[in-house]
């Protein structure tokens, strides 16, 4: 079940992503634990997602505890997580994943 | 908890008591729409099938028309046919009386044109309208009950507030033995190991698997990304990333039962429980399949807003964040917006869209109601020839 944490949201404890419950701007603290916290480097909009950890390209993010999609370039703590970042692997023709390992 | 309804001849019990006229092919539905503009308490369903089409695509244009038929919320039904038609209208008529509530049928061709038929239509919805206000809500179980989950215009917050709390929505009526249906197969994508693991047993467990495997090889065997149409730029928009992400969130809507039975577009489920229905994403189609499978009642959540019903089953809408919210409050039944907020917790929300399921089933109008929505759309599998 998802955790609040202060500004975001942590749907599960595998994530390396968390979503954004108001619109934060650059260099915002965000709390992930009581000790640990990192700054958002960019504007993260309502409802997006900023990194929790480096993701290195290719390496995979994680939300809801799964496989979301994969990194196209090294992604940041902080940083934004979208479209221009990640790219998803199922229904597309350039990537051969059909059908999920039950 | 139980609710009143209309009990119908079949044994089924309806939370809705409509008398619908229902086109059996797109040549007769201006017929159709205006008996349904002459007649209070009458409703039309026009679309666009019912000739030339392959046999898929025609075998399940009749299933749907049949199944909104026999829903539940459905009191009397009047057919109406051109006459030359593949979807025979008298056909449907038929298998609808199978349920035991009144059904007639006019072709155009026969009666003689439009007007005739209207005037003769007219008559017909009179005498029905008649015999559906005399009905009277009775006291019903709630295993009578199938709820139709559905997401549309979705965003990031879908699947962190409005999605699991109707999730617990869906457990809580499992619980008191009613049906859940998940619908909208390509939502999913990326999460059908979360179902197919839930399997009642390995028939389903593969079943679920086929469907997904057939929705996916549709889209890439035509060289298309499914992502250029779903995600939409909406859902883009609002924060979703990628189809399995909007597709983790999607499923969520079912709650957390075991899958107990996959059945097609517009198939009425043989078992209770959580049930999935092979349906696109497209929310009006999909919605259509639901009603076509018996669901009396939808569960609707959204992130972006969206205004959509149906002619058949009232529409509960259910906003995942409070932007929407207070920005489309005309449009939505309940904020799950709180749930983001941090005001409501998950099971809060849930169990305030099981009481409003309840409210709605007693008879209280859905936003989709007052506003009229009542959108229709039949899937369509092949081209037309």
């Amino acid at each position: 079940m998802s955790n609040v944490i202060e500004n975001l949201i942590l749907c599960h404890s595998k994530d390396n992503v968390a979503t954004a419950r108001s619109p934060l701007g650059a260099g915002t603290l965000l709390r992930l634990t009581k000790q640990k916290t990192i700054v958002a480097r960019e504007q993260i909009p309502f409802g997006h997602k900023v990194a929790l950890q480096k993701i290195r390209k290719g390496g995979p993010v994680i939300k809801y505890g799964e496989r979301i999609g994969r990194a196209i370039r090294e992604i940041n703590p902080g940083e934004l997580v979208h479209v221009h970042n990640v790219a998803g692997e199922r229904g597309r023709t350039k990537v051969k994943r059909i059908g999920h390992r039950v | 908890m139980n609710f009143l309804g209309f009990k119908r001849p079949d044994g089924k019990v309806g939370v809705r008591n409509h008398v619908v006229i229902i086109p059996s092919v797109a040549c007769a539905n201006e017929v159709c729409n205006a008996i349904a503009l002459k007649v209070k308490g009458t409703v039309s369903i026009p679309h666009q099938h019912g000739c030339a089409q392959l046999a898929f695509d025609a075998e399940q244009t009749a299933r749907t028309l049949i199944g909104v038929g026999k829903n539940p919320n459905v009191a009397a039904v009047l057919v109406i046919g051109l006459g030359c038609e593949v979807v025979n209208s008298s056909m449907v008529a038929s298998k609808i009386a199978e349920s035991g509530k009144p059904v007639k049928n006019l072709v155009i061709q026969e009666v003689g044109g439009s007007p005739k038929t209207i005037k003769e239509g007219i008559k017909i919805a009179k005498a029905m309208v008649s015999f559906a206000f005399r009905l009277k809500r009775e006291k019903a179980k709630p295993d009578s009950l199938i709820l139709g989950v559905e997401c549309g215009g979705s965003d990031a917050c879908s699947g962190l507030s409005a999605n699991p709390a109707l999730g617990i929505t869906s457990d809580l009526l499992i619980k008191e033995g009613g049906t859940i249906i998940l619908s909208e197969t390509t939502e999913s994508i990326g999460a059908e190991h979360i179902l197919a693991r839930r399997a009642i047993n390995k028939n389903v467990r593969e079943k679920i698997l086929e469907i997904v495997r057939r929705t996916e090889m549709r889209a890439l065997n035509l060289g298309l990304d499914i992502g250029k149409a779903n995600p939409a730029p909406g859902n883009y928009a609002g924060g979703i990333t990628t189809l399995e992400e909007k597709s983790l969130g999607c499923v969520m809507k079912g709650g957390t039962g075991k899958v107990m039975e996959v059945v097609e577009y517009s198939e009425t489920p043989a078992r209770k429980g959580l049930v999935l229905m092979d349906t696109p994403g497209h929310d009006a189609e999909s919605m259509t399949g639901l009603i076509a499978g018996g669901t009396q009642i939808i569960a609707f959540t959204t992130g972006r807003g969206n205004p959509l019903g149906s002619p058949i089953a009232p529409v509960i809408k259910i906003a995942s964040n409070s932007y929407l919210y207070s920005k489309m409050k005309d449009n939505m039944d309940i904020n799950a917006g709180e749930i983001v907020t941090g005001n409501k917790t998950v099971q809060e929300i849930g169990e305030s869209i099981f009481r409003e399921v309840f409210r709605v089933a007693n008879g209280k109008l859905t936003k989709s109601e007052i506003w009229g929505h009542r959108e229709f759309a039949i899937n369509r599998i092949g081209p037309s020839f």
